[in-house]
């Protein structure tokens, strides 16, 4: 297959294959084909594929009819307009009767009509190679296939490209193209004084992350590196106590002899059927300076007097631990889940073998059991890892960031990279900054994912359990 | 092959049910006239509005040619989710009118009031304060876009099992009673820009002058935060934050829990905390204008103000106004339901039944309503009461009411009151960090 | 993998009890205390909310206190927290909004789902590599970063504030997250499909007939994680639906304006905790008895480490 162009010239020629197999066909085929080039579906009709011709047609007339009448939402076209807004990002400034053009959604209505000329073009590469198929068809076999020939093809070797395409389709829509729109934000001044419709915004290429690097004394640049260095740590705790906790809890709860398994296990699975708004919010109001724990603990002398531990808590470290430990509530259940499944899973010979060495139970424990459970479970830590770096239920739930810090900028001494970016554009209309941190987000969780998960045996070896 | 008939039939039976669903998604609906009010008054202009569809059926002899649609939406968050989603955004909505700025910045969201009743009654009904807060400056000319209809000013809720009427005269009478019961004196509901209103707005009982100048005439560069009154007044309220039963600071559990538990004695709040405040303290409840406190020798020391001078606490006295969606396809139809939701009479029920306080200057006069005695009444007499003490939010340009809000100048109020002794032991620190807010105020920026 | 937890299992019932030495005795002592200690921990805050729902004290002036109290237990327990919920509050259109919204998210999103993790475990077509690549990358931005842009695709599409966006919403990506379902094919022999093959069976029928049949597992784990998302969300949902349109919210969204939204009536606590139990019941229940398969399900894209 393709598997030995790699490197420079493998990547070029890629991209230049299309291109020669293009022009390889205009060149080759029969005028059907030629044409083709032209008119969606002509090769097909040429050749009697009347039906598979007819929905080529109708593909390029919807993509002509689309491009040209320009149709408005928001009073901003797509089609053709579309691109040109995209370059210009409006131009009408608008007054108090006139609305100005709203340079997001020329932004957005740009990066859509990418998106579905892409998918045109797509459609029309396909038009052509099919019309120049039937070319061969003929030639080899003296027939076209029937269109009842190519839908059943369709559920059968073909099927595979049946069932992707809902899903890439959704995919595209909803995922890929919202998250260009993203990452382009942040190469514009759309922020709270230039709010969409009211005022225009344009491009400024790499401004954002130029003040976001060089200028250290702004207060957005200052209270990065601490929100950074606050996600990193948060999400190493989280993910290792979690881990380890679970571990040691799965253990205690597989631990020979004991009765009541599936009650214990049940009991900590209830931690993770229960929706987290809501146990979060439990948790929230139960530690509060009058709720039932304190006054417990001021009862039984643990406590002298009442005090916040979140939003409100003195120190930050304190909302920090508290979180943390807050979370070991919500974590370890998952991990014990897995490590129970692993420990299940452990062959009794293993053990058997051990025994007869006469090996200790800590030395099975630290030789057998445990390698075992860490092998099986690595993909989840890195994965939690990762889901822990962008974790924002937890904290937008518990503290909403807080509490405040000197100099905070919106971000609060608990918010994390995703939050703070959650409150700069959702809360603070901050687009471009949400944006440019965004993309460092990505950045940082990419960068673990790379180096742990490309390493991991799971990716290279991939085919090998087969 | 029976396994793949029940596929093929479910997978079927999917497939219409998603096109049905598509259908319904799609299907036109129809586009009713919306309204957008606070949650809590939802089932009362709803009311009104059906009224209103009668009256001018009455008068045109016509059928309103739109439907109605109250919503109820959060005033605070109106405006940005119109400045979203403009389109999107109801025919008629109500802000703070310290939104306004945000709504019409570059070509403004909203449209200008332009039908000349609906002009007159807001020019002769509503007191100067707010008259200067409604209107904007778009593209160089000036439009009135707000119709107030609602006012809000901070007050004192307190507990009336230990607190007597003469007791919350004063703070010190206040902070007298919690020693003697060992509680807290009173809880903040947070400690934004709005719950310090009460220290940085003090005004001198004396001269009757407010030593804090934020952005007077309008004018951005306009602030004063540095006198040594505003000195002094910070180490008072050093002394009151830092003090043994002294105010409490915003705790995780709310100010509701602190009030129930007897933890504090009161509460400093507006009308909109009322009925959570009666249901903590159900009939120990009292109302009253914000206290007043006199300077000690301690409190004006490293100033030249003198011992024994007296403040009474300020406020932001807000209003929440209506304003228009700007383009609405109903725009000919929408002053005159203004002119009618604004008005008086509508006003006045809107305080019986929902203890709206009324925007009307004199509203305590002229209204029947509020003469009686009942707790409702005095919620609206003490508010109306504190406007006398207060200044509506003030904006110079709409970026300097984004400072005031967003760069942290409330926090650094924060560590003042919280650090009497060590960080802000002197003069010299609590002056320095007062010129910070002034520095944010003026241009967002600290230094 | 089932057959090989029988044999455990049955291994495990066989010490005997009578001849086990003291320090064992202590040993398994100490694993119950220290368990019981930890449930006691784990149950403190769920039974907590539960007790909540269920306590209708009242004030001297007879209105109910719905606050965060500083005692445990409840002093007097009712159903008046439910009453209110189902009588004064839009709770049972929101139930029947999340109820609609995810059997559809469900079934929309476990067929996108299965169908690409099918296809990327065993059918080795041109892009397959690349196509992993960029799901696995898109997965890494902040999901919610682009709301903003799916609002006004599906605004263009002409669904916003409909129940139908959001279910579009939440299962369009669903394709996306094939990892797990990748990891449980790749276990799959691929004789068995090839045995297929050379009878002659089409892909769909092969698709239909061998693998569905033998991928219960699998499809029940991302069936019910696809289901319970709905309960849950609360940040698309409130984009999506718009915070006016109170008759369209689901439970998450209804009970987060209930607790977190600017006007926060704090003595509706005990109705709020009322209707968190009604949502709790269902899902916990479903997970109570699908756990075999969402441990598997958890495991699938692990197991050959």
């Amino acid at each position: 297959m393709d598997r030995k162009k790699y490197g420079i010239s493998g990547f070029f020629q890629r991209i230049a294959q299309p291109f020669i197999n293009f022009y390889k066909r205009f060149m080759d085929g029969s005028i059907g084909t030629k044409m083709s080039h032209f008119i969606m579906g002509a090769g097909n009709i040429y050749h009697g594929q009347i039906i598979k011709g007819l929905i080529y047609f109708l593909i390029q007339v919807g993509y002509v009819v689309f491009m040209v009448t320009c149709p408005k939402v928001n009073n901003t076209p797509l089609g053709y307009k579309a691109f040109i807004n995209f370059v210009t990002l409006g131009t009408q400034e608008g007054d108090i009767f006139t609305p100005a053009d709203n340079s997001m959604l020329m932004l957005l209505f740009g990066v859509v009509t990418f998106g579905i000329t892409l998918m045109y073009l797509f459609a029309y590469n396909s038009s052509i190679k099919s019309s120049y198929k039937a070319d061969k068809d003929l030639k080899n076999y003296g027939k076209v296939t029937t269109f009842r020939h190519d839908l059943k093809e369709m559920f059968g070797n073909r099927f595979y490209i049946a069932m992707l395409t809902p899903a890439t389709l959704g995919a595209v829509v909803f995922t890929l193209l919202p998250t260009l729109f993203m990452i382009l934000i942040a190469f514009t001044n759309f922020d709270k004084e230039r709010q969409a419709g009211l005022k225009l915004f344009d491009w400024v290429g790499l401004d954002n992350f130029t003040t976001f690097f060089t200028n250290p004394s702004g207060e957005i640049a200052a209270r990065f590196l601490p929100v950074l260095g606050w996600t990193l740590i948060w999400a190493f705790f989280a993910t290792f106590l979690n881990y380890y906790g679970g571990i040691l809890l799965a253990l205690l709860i597989n631990k020979k002899g004991l009765k009541g398994k599936v009650i214990f296990r049940a009991i900590f699975v209830l931690t993770i059927a229960i929706p987290q708004f809501i146990s979060l919010l439990a948790m929230r109001n139960l530690i509060g300076e009058y709720g039932p724990l304190q006054s417990f603990l001021i009862k039984v002398g643990i406590m002298s007097e009442p005090m916040s531990f979140l939003a409100n808590a003195p120190n930050v470290w304190i909302a920090r631990i508290t979180i943390i430990l807050i979370n070991l509530w919500v974590g370890i259940p998952y991990s014990m889940l897995l490590a129970s499944g692993a420990i299940m899973n452990i062959p009794e010979s293993l053990y058997e073998a051990a025994r007869i060495d006469g090996a200790s139970k800590f030395t099975i424990l630290r030789k057998i059991t445990m390698p075992y459970i860490v092998f099986i479970t690595t993909p989840y830590l890195i994965s939690s890892f990762i889901g822990n770096i962008t974790s924002f239920n937890i904290i937008y739930l518990l503290t909403g960031g807080m509490p405040k810090v000197t100099g905070g900028y919106i971000a609060g001494g608990t918010d994390l990279l995703v939050t703070w970016l959650y409150k700069l554009t959702i809360d603070e209309q901050q687009h471009n900054l949400g944006a440019v941190i965004g993309i460092l987000t990505f950045l940082l969780t990419s960068t673990v994912t790379l180096i742990t998960y490309r390493r991991s045996k799971s990716y290279k070896e991939e085919d090998a359990f087969q | 092959m029976r396994r793949i008939k029940s596929f093929r039939s479910l997978a079927l039976l999917l497939a219409i049910c998603m096109i049905m669903a598509l259908f319904a998604g799609c299907a036109k609906k129809a586009n009713p006239l919306t309204i957008w009010v606070g949650v809590e008054s939802v089932d009362f202009y709803t009311a009104k509005m059906a009224e209103y569809v009668e009256n001018y059926k009455a008068k045109t002899g016509e059928d309103f040619p739109y439907e109605i649609a109250v919503q109820g939406v959060d005033t605070g968050s109106a405006a940005s989710k119109v400045l979203d989603d403009i389109d999107a955004g109801a025919d008629i909505f109500t802000i703070a009118h310290d939104n306004l700025p945000k709504l019409t910045a570059g070509a403004s969201a909203i449209a200008p009031v332009r039908s000349q009743a609906l002009l007159t009654q807001i020019k002769s009904d509503n007191p100067q304060a707010f008259l200067d807060v409604i209107d904007m400056n778009v593209q160089g000319t000036t439009y009135t876009f707000g119709i107030p209809y609602i006012a809000q000013s901070l007050i004192l809720m307190y507990n009336t099992k230990y607190l007597t009427k003469d007791d919350v005269k004063t703070w010190e009478g206040i902070w007298a009673a919690a020693k003697k019961h060992n509680m807290q004196s009173v809880s903040l509901t947070g400690s934004d820009g709005f719950n310090n209103s009460f220290l940085v707005l003090a005004k001198n009982e004396t001269t009757n002058r407010m030593p804090t100048v934020l952005y007077e005439d309008g004018i951005t560069e306009n602030c004063n935060f540095t006198s040594d009154e505003v000195v002094a007044i910070m180490q008072w309220g050093q002394r009151f934050f830092t003090g043994a039963n002294g105010a409490k600071m915003p705790t995780d559990s709310g100010w509701e829990i602190e009030l129930r538990d007897e933890i504090s004695l009161g509460v400093i709040t507006g009308a909109w905390k009322f009925n959570a405040a009666k249901a903590a303290l159900g009939a120990n409840l009292g109302i009253a204008t914000l206290p007043s406190f006199t300077l000690t020798s301690e409190d004006v020391k490293g100033t030249n103000v003198k011992a024994g001078t007296v403040y009474r606490s300020g406020t932001f006295a807000d209003c929440k106004v209506f304003v228009m969606k700007k383009g609405s396809d109903k725009a000919d139809y929408l002053e005159d339901i203004l002119l009618f939701l604004t008005s008086k009479e509508v006003q006045e029920q809107s305080f019986i039944e929902c203890a709206n306080l009324p925007a009307y200057k004199n509203a305590a006069k002229e209204f029947a309503s509020m003469q009686t005695d009942n707790l409702e009444t005095e919620l609206a007499a003490r508010q109306l009461d504190m406007f006398d003490y207060g200044i509506p939010q003030p904006f110079g340009t709409p970026t300097s009411q984004f400072y005031y809000y967003s760069k942290g100048a409330p926090d650094l109020i924060r560590e003042i009151l919280e650090n009497k002794d060590g960080l802000f032991g002197t003069t010299e620190a609590i002056r320095t960090q007062l010129q910070k807010v002034e520095n944010i105020w003026k241009t967002g920026e600290r230094e | 993998m089932s057959e090989k937890n029988e044999n455990v299992k049955v291994k495990k019932i066989r010490p005997n009890y009578l001849n086990l030495s003291s320090s064992e005795k202590i040993s398994r002592l100490g694993a119950y205390i220290l368990l019981i200690v930890l449930c006691i921990i784990w149950l403190y805050p769920i039974v907590w909310i539960v007790l909540n729902a269920f306590r209708t004290e009242f004030n001297p002036d007879g209105t109910m206190v719905g606050t965060v109290v500083s005692h445990y237990w409840p002093k007097q327990v009712g159903w008046d927290n439910f009453k209110i919920l189902f009588t004064n509050t839009y709770f049972p259109v929101w139930f029947r909004n999340t109820l609609v919204v995810a059997v559809f998210t469900c079934i929309l999103s476990t067929m996108l789902n299965m169908s690409v993790s099918y296809v990327m475990s065993k059918v080795k077509f041109k892009m397959r590599k690349p196509f992993m690549n960029i799901a696995m990358v898109m997965g890494l931005f902040p999901g919610f970063m682009s709301m903003i842009a799916i609002y006004y695709i599906l605004k263009a599409l002409g669904l916003t504030q409909t129940l139908f966006a959001l279910i579009l919403c939440y299962s369009a990506g669903a394709g996306l997250g094939f990892y797990v379902g990748k990891g449980f094919f790749d276990t799959v022999p691929n004789a068995l499909i090839e045995a297929a093959r050379i009878d002659g069976a089409g892909e769909a029928r092969i698709f239909a007939t061998i693998i569905l049949p033998i991928s219960k597992p699998i499809i029940v784990y991302t069936a019910l994680m696809s289901f319970t998302g709905p309960w849950m969300d609360f940040i698309f949902a409130r984009v999506i639906l718009g915070e006016q349109n109170t008759h369209l919210h689901t439970v998450a969204v209804g009970l987060y304006y209930m607790m977190y939204g600017q006007i926060v009536d704090t003595s509706r606590f005990t109705v709020f905790a009322a209707g968190c139990v009604c949502v709790a019941i269902p899902i916990v229940a479903l997970f109570m008895y699908l756990q075999k398969y969402y441990i598997e399900g958890s495991t699938a894209g692990s197991v050959k480490g």
